[in-house]
C-alpha cells in the first residue's frame, strides 16, 4: 500500500512538472522569450539621414538637422524627483512666450502618469539635449530624431516642396523635388542588436546582430542659386509694384532644358508649411492653366512660317477691320488696324486679325498638329511632383471661332513650363527639350547623371532663326520698347489674357506675361514672367514685360554678357 | 619448384612520438588561455566602446549642426541682408570698354 502512495505520489509530482513546464514552453513561451532576450540584448536604431538637395554650385538647399525626443520612464521616478525634474526640465525647454511654470505643470502631470514611457517634447536642441544631460536627471532619456532644414527660408519653395508626415507619422516628402524624388531622398534607418552584461554595457566578444541604415541620395540641381534669388527678388518686387494677386516665373537653359530658376508668389516657408494655406503649395509654373494671350501668336506664327503658307512679308488682306467670324467680331487690343500689314508687323503690334489671317492660311489641321508638337495637351514631364496639365480639345469639336481665337492665344489653355518650352523650341533652332530641375543624383556608391533629354525636333533651324528675329523686333519696336535694357538684343513677345469669368471675359481681370530669351542670336536663356489681374495695368507691355527686362539686365551682368547694339 | 619466401622480422610500427602529443595540448591550451584573456579584457572594454560609440555620434551630430550653421549663414537672403548693413548695393550702372 506504502509503495502504492509512493508511487502515487512521483506520478503526480512528475505529471506536475510535466503541466508546468508545458504551460512555460506553448502558453508562456513567446513572453518569457521576450523578457529572456529584453535581459540579454539590448537595441539600438541606427538612424539615416534623407537625402540632402543642392544647387547648382553645390551651396544646401535643404538638408537634415538633427534633433530629440525627450522622453521619461514614470516609474523609474520618485515622486519627489518628478516635481524636481518638471521644474528643472521647464527651466531649460521654456522658450518664448511659454511660461516656466506652466510648462513645469504639464509636465510633472506627463510625469505622474502610470506609464512605462512618455513623451515629454520632441524637436529638441543639441544644446539643450546637452544641458539636461548634465543635470543627471533619472528616468529621462533621449531618441534621436531629424527634421527638415531649409537654410534659404522660403526661398525655392515651389520647387522644393515639403517633408510632412503621413498617415501613420512616418516622414514624408510632399509636393515638388520632395515628393517628386521621395524614393530617391527617403532615409532607411537600420538597426543594431548586441548582448549586453549586468550593467546594460555590450559585450564585445558577444552576438552582434545588424540590419545596415541606408541614407538618402543627394539630388544636385539644375537651378543656378544666384539667378533664383535674382529671380526671386525683382518678381516680388514687381508683385507689390503692379499690385498683382499671384505671379511666376520660370528660366530655363533653351539647350539644355535645364531649370535655371522658378519661383511663385505667394509662397510659403518649408519649414514651417503647416502655417500656410494649402492652396499656397501648388506650383502655378506646372500646375496652373491660363490663357497664354499673345505670347502665343510666336507659336502659331512659326508653324505657318515652317509650313511656308506665310512669309516674313506677306500681307493680311483681311487687317483693314475687325474679322467676322461665326457671328463674332474680332479686333485688335487698341482697336487700330493697319491695312495689309506684314507678318512681321503682325507680330510686332500683336495684331489680332493679322493672327486670325495666319491661323486660316495655316489651317486647322496643321494648326493642331503643331500645338500638339509643341507640347501642348501633353505632360512636359519635369521632375516635379505636382504637375498637371489642360487637355487639348478633340479636333473634332474644333469651330472655325476656336481656331481664330486660339491663332492669339485665346480660348487655349496652357501650363506655363509648357509655354516656356516651346518658345525655347524657337530659342534653340527648333528642338523640344524636356525640362529638367535635377542634374545629378548620387549616394555614397554611384553617381547618376541626368542628360539633357531631346523630344523631338518641331521647326527647322532657319524658321526659328526668322521667328527670333520677329521677336527681336517686336521687344525693339513694341509697346514695352522704353523697358528694354539698352545694346541687348533680346527676343520676346508680351501677353494679356482676359480672365474667362462665368462663360465671359472680364475686361479688367487679367494675365499678363512675357515670355523671351537672350541673347537673340546665341541664348543664354529663356524665360516667361506672368503675373495674375495686375492692378496697377492690366498689359502685359507695362507689367511683365518690366519685370522680364530687370531680371535680364541683372543676368546678363551675372554670365558677364556685354551689349552687342 | 622450389619458393623461396624471404622472411624479415617483422618492424615495430611507428608510433606518434608523445611529445608531439604533448606540444598539440599545450598549444590549444595556450590558445584557450588567451581566449579567456581576450575575452575578459574585451568584456572590459564594453564600457569603453559604449563611451566611444557616443563620442562619435555627438561629433556626427555636431557636424551636422555645424554643416546647417554654415549654410544658413552663406544662404544669398543672409549674405544680401549683411552686405545691405555694411553699405553694399547692386550695380546701378556698368561702364563696357570695348
Amino acid at each position: 500500500m506504502r509503495i502504492f502512495w509512493i508511487k502515487s505520489f512521483f506520478l503526480l509530482f512528475f505529471i506536475g512538472i510535466a503541466v508546468r513546464l508545458f504551460y512555460w514552453q506553448i502558453f508562456k513561451g513567446e513572453y518569457l522569450q521576450a523578457q529572456a532576450e529584453q535581459q540579454y540584448f539590448t537595441d539600438v536604431k541606427v538612424g539615416a539621414s534623407r537625402g540632402s538637395i543642392f544647387f547648382a554650385d553645390g551651396s544646401v538647399l535643404a538638408s537634415s538637422n538633427p534633433s530629440f525626443v525627450l522622453f521619461a520612464q514614470p516609474k523609474l521616478i520618485t515622486k519627489e524627483q518628478k516635481l524636481t525634474i518638471g521644474y528643472r526640465l521647464a527651466k531649460i525647454l521654456a522658450g518664448d512666450g511659454e511660461e516656466v511654470d506652466s510648462l513645469a505643470k504639464n509636465f510633472i502631470d506627463k510625469l505622474s502618469q502610470d506609464l512605462y514611457w512618455t513623451l515629454l517634447r520632441r524637436q529638441i536642441s543639441f544644446e539643450e539635449k546637452k544641458q539636461i544631460e548634465s543635470l543627471n536627471l533619472a528616468g529621462i532619456g533621449f531618441e534621436q530624431e531629424s527634421s527638415r532644414f531649409y537654410p534659404e527660408g522660403s526661398s525655392s519653395a515651389h520647387l522644393l516642396g515639403f517633408e510632412g508626415l503621413d498617415a501613420k507619422g512616418d516622414a514624408k516628402g510632399y509636393f515638388g523635388l520632395e515628393g517628386y524624388y521621395e524614393g530617391e531622398l527617403k532615409a532607411i534607418s537600420g538597426s543594431l542588436r548586441n548582448e549586453k552584461d549586468a550593467r546594460g554595457l555590450p559585450i564585445l566578444t558577444g552576438n552582434f546582430f545588424t540590419k545596415d541604415a541606408s541614407n538618402g541620395k543627394d539630388l544636385s540641381l539644375n537651378v543656378d542659386r544666384s539667378i533664383q534669388f535674382i529671380v526671386e527678388q525683382a518678381l516680388k518686387k514687381g508683385l507689390e509694384k503692379y499690385g498683382a494677386k499671384a505671379a511666376s516665373a520660370i528660366v530655363m537653359d533653351p539647350k539644355t532644358g535645364g531649370i535655371l530658376a522658378l519661383a511663385a508668389y505667394p509662397n510659403y516657408d518649408p519649414q514651417k508649411y503647416s502655417d500656410f494655406p494649402k492652396e499656397y503649395f501648388r506650383n502655378p509654373v506646372v500646375a496652373d492653366s491660363y490663357e497664354p494671350g499673345s505670347t502665343f501668336k510666336v507659336l502659331v506664327m512659326s508653324a505657318a512660317l515652317n509650313e511656308d503658307v506665310v512669309k516674313p512679308d506677306t500681307q493680311c488682306n483681311i487687317c483693314d477691320g475687325p474679322v467676322q467670324i461665326s457671328g463674332f467680331s474680332i479686333r485688335t487690343w487698341n482697336n487700330q488696324y493697319i491695312p495689309n500689314i506684314n507678318m512681321k508687323d503682325v507680330i510686332i503690334h500683336s495684331d489680332n486679325t493679322g493672327m486670325v489671317f495666319v491661323g486660316q492660311k495655316l489651317g486647322l489641321d496643321k494648326f493642331y498638329d503643331y500645338i500638339k508638337n509643341f507640347g501642348f495637351g501633353e505632360s512636359s514631364d519635369i521632375d516635379l511632383q505636382d504637375e498637371s496639365f489642360p487637355d487639348l480639345r478633340p479636333k473634332k469639336d474644333w469651330r472655325e471661332i476656336d481656331l481664330a481665337t486660339s491663332s492669339f492665344g485665346q480660348g487655349i489653355a496652357v501650363t506655363p513650363i509648357q509655354m516656356v518650352r516651346a518658345v525655347a523650341a524657337i530659342a534653340n533652332g527648333g528642338y523640344l527639350m524636356e525640362p529638367q530641375v535635377v542634374k545629378q543624383i548620387r549616394d555614397d556608391k554611384q553617381t547618376f547623371d541626368i542628360k539633357p533629354k531631346f523630344i523631338r525636333q518641331v521647326l527647322k533651324e532657319g524658321t526659328a532663326k526668322i521667328v527670333t528675329e520677329m521677336m527681336v523686333a517686336a521687344v525693339n519696336e513694341g509697346e514695352a520698347k522704353f523697358y528694354k535694357p539698352k545694346g541687348f538684343k533680346i527676343a520676346g513677345k508680351t501677353g494679356t489674357a482676359q480672365i474667362p469669368v462665368a462663360g465671359h471675359y472680364d475686361p479688367n481681370k487679367t494675365i499678363a506675361s512675357f515670355v523671351g530669351f537672350a541673347p537673340a542670336d546665341n541664348p543664354k536663356f529663356v524665360m516667361l514672367v506672368r503675373f495674375d489681374q495686375p492692378s496697377a495695368s492690366i498689359y502685359g507691355s507695362e507689367t511683365a514685360a518690366p519685370t522680364f527686362f530687370e531680371i535680364a539686365k541683372q543676368l546678363f551682368s551675372y554670365y558677364k554678357i556685354a551689349p552687342t547694339e | 619448384m622450389t619458393i623461396i619466401k624471404k622472411f624479415e622480422p617483422e618492424q615495430q610500427k611507428k608510433k606518434f612520438p608523445k611529445n608531439y602529443i604533448a606540444m598539440t595540448v599545450m598549444g590549444l591550451l595556450t590558445l584557450i588561455l588567451i581566449e579567456i584573456w581576450a575575452s575578459n579584457t574585451a568584456v572590459a572594454y564594453g564600457a569603453k566602446f559604449e563611451q566611444l560609440s557616443g563620442a562619435i555620434t555627438n561629433l556626427k551630430t555636431e557636424n551636422q549642426i555645424l554643416e546647417n550653421e554654415i549654410a544658413k549663414s552663406a544662404s544669398l537672403s543672409s549674405v544680401a541682408s549683411k552686405s545691405a548693413e555694411l553699405g553694399f548695393s547692386s550695380d546701378q550702372s556698368i561702364q563696357y570698354i570695348r
